[in-house]
């Protein structure tokens, strides 16, 4: 029996369900297929562990709590190249010591999903503080996906896809995940497993003789070979050509981050993934991701009802930036205002990206709680006026 | 019913979080709705105060939670006087007397003797359930039956007849209260 | 006249010599005489993960025919555990130097060695972090002169041994460079081991143990120190502590069978 009254031991639990945030991420692990979970203990992501540590027996899968953060990273990034769908959650403090394993876990393009609850220093409240440490924290060259879900729901699909995203790309995926959705029960509708799209790795189809470890095409992913089969890969986090050797070549090294970075950078069309709300008629936009949204979508209504043309442009990916299509919606706006939990972050690269197209502004709340939909309704009415 | 905000406040213990959850669960897995259910964490669960929200609706719900309450269900004295504020204009103040002993005048108070009924079906940690059943019955939101199947699913198998028997005799009492809100 | 070609050479990736080893170090020796165990014991490399972290040790894996993982300081262990976990059927071989194992990784050491995780780990302890050019390790005898240390030492060595053997591990053995056909046999147990396995050589680094703790750069110098210095079991048996301080133990200190590790969440827990 798990917990919040489910009694069955499938991979799918499809249905309706009133679950907590945790535990829908959990279950978009399973629908996606992870068989490999290793976490260390760390509020508020420790309703995960432990749901893992019920859910992966029942489904043939395993599940370890490592002796550290450094074991968890690393031990999901090496059972991903022994062929598992690995996962490990943290939060904030605990994603700190995750760097390192996500820079190796990059240069050998080992695909993993690594969910992160944000959490203010310290203290379980809410934030979204870690957004560029997400996208920044490894050293060396590296492009990242980071998906920022809103709700329960979210946080079940969402996750789903980072497993997705990371088989496609052989890319470290992050879900950056929050105290407020984490700890909060949902409604969350699970489809049946046939109606959940499931991407699998692309193993080569050549002999140990041909193949070559990170052979790929321009931007493209290298095809994965099984370990201990002969094939004599060499996963290094050193500077390595195409066959796995470490003899230094700057040629070498300059081509093996372009497409690494490329991969991602290069497939932001693909990879990038937003919603609008009113935004067709709308002369001001606010642009935000991950729990934020929920007041937004509020604040949009309490705006529109008062007479202001304001809409939403919902990031469910922040990582690469929809650079795209947040152009396109600065082109047919007066403003643009950014509404994010922090003391104003991502709210850099949205000015970056609508670069004097129109006015900017930021809704910003750094104390441990989201914002009303009253607060931000504030902000448009001063940047109306 | 546009949408319900509900609060639940009292010591850790009486059932405080996990009276939301069972009628959050009610309500979307029996009757198809949307609900939110949150509660505090931090330093701001310590001293013994629990509080939980929970919001519900016919559609998708955005701002997980709300300033204001249409009911306040307090379980003790000292979160009475902290959640009170958070209470609607209108709104229904729910107290079980046992545990509240200054109850206040100005707002619409329900009363349920939910300890007293708990400890006379054997077991005082029961007086949630014995609430959960006045609010079925008070509100109509969904059927004795539905709550009941979501009730078998949450308590330890040895204490299933204790808590059906306590949702029972909440639903009586609501109707020696007079019915729906 | 030919070169002699070396037999062991076919187990080397892509035949790529020469290695990247210093004159007179111990991990070519170390790279040998496993590959003589390998041999002995009719092993195939190719169905085999080698895994080396950082530093001199560290890079005799990415010379092996095995699928190798490399370049991460102290980490070898959660990576075999990754590996094991997943694919149980895979043997895993370590090779992680005193740094590697004892400084920055020794929590994971602990750790499998508490869980009995089914690997084997060659520890080639050189007494000091050699390819960042000879500073202190945990495994440097107290008062010898390295590149952080230049008054001597202050901090007490750590035995790795003893720590594998506190924490549970299941084949615990020490040897040294200068006793080949020892060294041989020991990696030949380890790997025939199911469990968690350390095999420790204390090896010789001429290039900066020698030079700054003993005062020459000469192979021979440095491994006449760890001979002298070297005591077996039965001999130690009948040391006292003061005797024993600073020597290097050498055996087999434990061989048992206990379950091994398969997650920490198992349906059926063996008694």
């Amino acid at each position: 029996m798990t917990a919040d009254g489910q009694r069955q031991n499938s991979r799918v639990l499809s249905g309706v369900h009133f679950m907590l945030g945790n535990y829908a991420t959990v279950e978009g692990a399973l629908a996606a297929g992870c068989d490999f979970f290793a976490g260390y203990p760390i509020t508020p992501a420790n309703e995960i562990s432990e749901r893992m540590a019920e859910r992966l027996p029942q489904v043939g899968g395993k599940f370890i709590q490592g002796e550290d953060e450094l074991c968890s990273i690393y031990a999901i990034a090496a059972a991903s190249l022994a062929g598992a769908k690995a996962m490990t959650a943290t939060a904030s403090a605990g994603y700190n010591y995750y760097q390192e394993g996500i820079e190796y876990a990059v240069a050998v393009e080992a695909p993993c999903v690594i969910v992160n609850v944000q959490r203010c220093r310290g203290e379980n409240f809410a934030t979204q503080a870690d957004i560029m440490q997400m996208r920044w924290g490894a050293a060396g060259d590296h492009e990242m996906i980071v998906l920022a879900p809103s709700s329960v729901q979210e946080l079940f699909d969402y996750t789903v896809r980072a497993f997705n995203l990371a088989e496609q790309f052989r890319n470290p995926v992050i879900v950056a995940s929050e105290t407020t959705i984490a700890l909060m029960r949902e409604r969350l509708e699970i489809p049946g497993a046939d109606r959940i799209p499931v991407l699998n790795r692309k193993y080569t189809d050549l002999g140990p003789d041909k193949y070559k470890t990170f052979d790929a095409p321009e931007n493209g992913v290298p095809d994965f070979s099984p370990l201990g089969k002969g094939y004599h890969g060499l996963y290094t986090i050193n500077p390595h050509d195409i066959d796995g050797s470490i003899e230094w070549d700057p040629i070498v090294y300059e081509k093996l981050y372009k497409r690494i970075t490329g991969k991602i950078s290069e497939n932001e069309h693909i990879i990038s993934h937003t919603e609008s709300f009113q935004l067709d008629d709308a002369d001001i936009a606010l642009v935000t991701y991950g729990s934020e949204v929920r007041p937004t979508l509020d604040a949009m209504e309490l705006a529109r009802n008062s007479g202001l043309k304001v809409g939403v442009l919902k990031l469910g990916t922040v990582w690469p930036v929809p650079e795209t299509r947040i152009r396109e919606v600065a082109k047919q706006m007066k403003a643009v205002i950014t509404v994010e939990m922090s003391i104003g972050k991502y709210a850099g690269e949205v000015e970056r990206v609508v670069a004097g197209r129109c006015v900017t502004a930021r809704a910003t709340k750094n104390r441990g709680i989201g914002h009303t939909a009253e607060e931000i309704l504030e902000v448009i009415k001063g940047v109306r006026a | 019913m546009k949408t319900l905000n509900i609060g639940i406040c009292g010591f850790g213990g009486q059932g405080v979080i996990l009276s939301a959850v069972i009628l959050g669960t009610t309500v979307v897995t029996k009757r198809n709705m949307y609900a939110v259910q949150t509660q505090s964490y931090g330093s701001e669960a310590r001293g013994g105060q629990c509080q939980s929200e929970l919001v519900i609706s016919e559609g998708p719900i955005n701002s997980p939670t709300a300033d204001k309450k249409d009911i306040l269900i307090a379980l003790s004295q000292p979160s009475l006087e902290r959640y009170l504020p958070t209470l609607k204009a209108g709104g229904i103040l729910i107290v079980d007397p046992k545990t509240v002993t200054e109850i206040p005048t100005d707002v619409k108070v329900v009363q349920v003797s939910a300890t007293d009924t708990a400890v006379n079906l054997g077991n005082r940690i029961a007086a949630n359930m014995v609430l959960l059943g006045f609010i079925q019955a008070a509100t109509n939101l969904f059927s004795i039956e539905e709550l009941l199947d979501v009730v078998k699913d949450y308590v330890p198998a040895r204490f299933i007849d204790l808590n059906l028997a306590a949702v029972h005799a909440g639903v009586e009492l609501a109707k020696s209260y007079g019915g729906t809100f | 006249m030919s070169q002699m070609i070396n037999a062991q050479r076919r187990h080397i990736r892509y035949g790529k010599l020469p290695h990247f080893f210093c004159p007179g170090c111990g991990d070519g020796q170390v790279l040998n005489f496993f590959l003589r165990a390998i041999d002995e014991l009719g092993m195939n490399l190719e169905d085999m993960v080698a895994i080396g972290g950082v530093g001199c040790t560290a890079r005799i894996p990415v010379y092996l025919n095995t699928d190798t993982l490399h370049g991460v300081h102290g980490r070898t262990l959660p990576w075999a555990m990754g590996i094991k976990l997943h694919k149980p059927e895979i043997p895993v071989v370590i090779f992680a130097g005193d740094g590697d194992a004892a400084s920055i990784g020794g929590n994971h050491l602990i750790h499998a060695a508490r869980r009995n995780l089914d690997v084997t780990m060659i520890v080639v302890n050189n007494l000091n972090f050699a390819m960042t050019g000879g500073q202190v390790a945990p495994t440097t005898p107290a008062k010898f002169v390295t590149m952080t240390t230049p008054y001597g030492s202050g901090e007490p060595p750590f035995d790795i041994c003893e720590v594998a053997l506190a924490a549970g591990a299941t084949h615990v053995s020490r040897s040294t460079t200068s006793r080949g056909p020892q060294t041989i046999k020991a990696i030949k147990k380890g790997l025939q081991h199911r469990g968690f396995s350390l095999v420790e050589i204390i090896s010789q680094c001429p290039t900066h143990f020698g030079r700054y703790a003993l005062g020459s750069g000469k192979p021979e110098v440095n491994i006449e120190f760890i001979d002298d210095n070297s005591v077996t079991i039965a001999e130690a048996k009948n040391m006292t502590k003061d005797e024993l301080r600073g020597k290097f133990v050498i055996g087999e200190f434990i061989d048992e069978q206990k379950p091994v590790f398969a997650g920490s969440s198992v349906y059926e827990v063996e008694e």
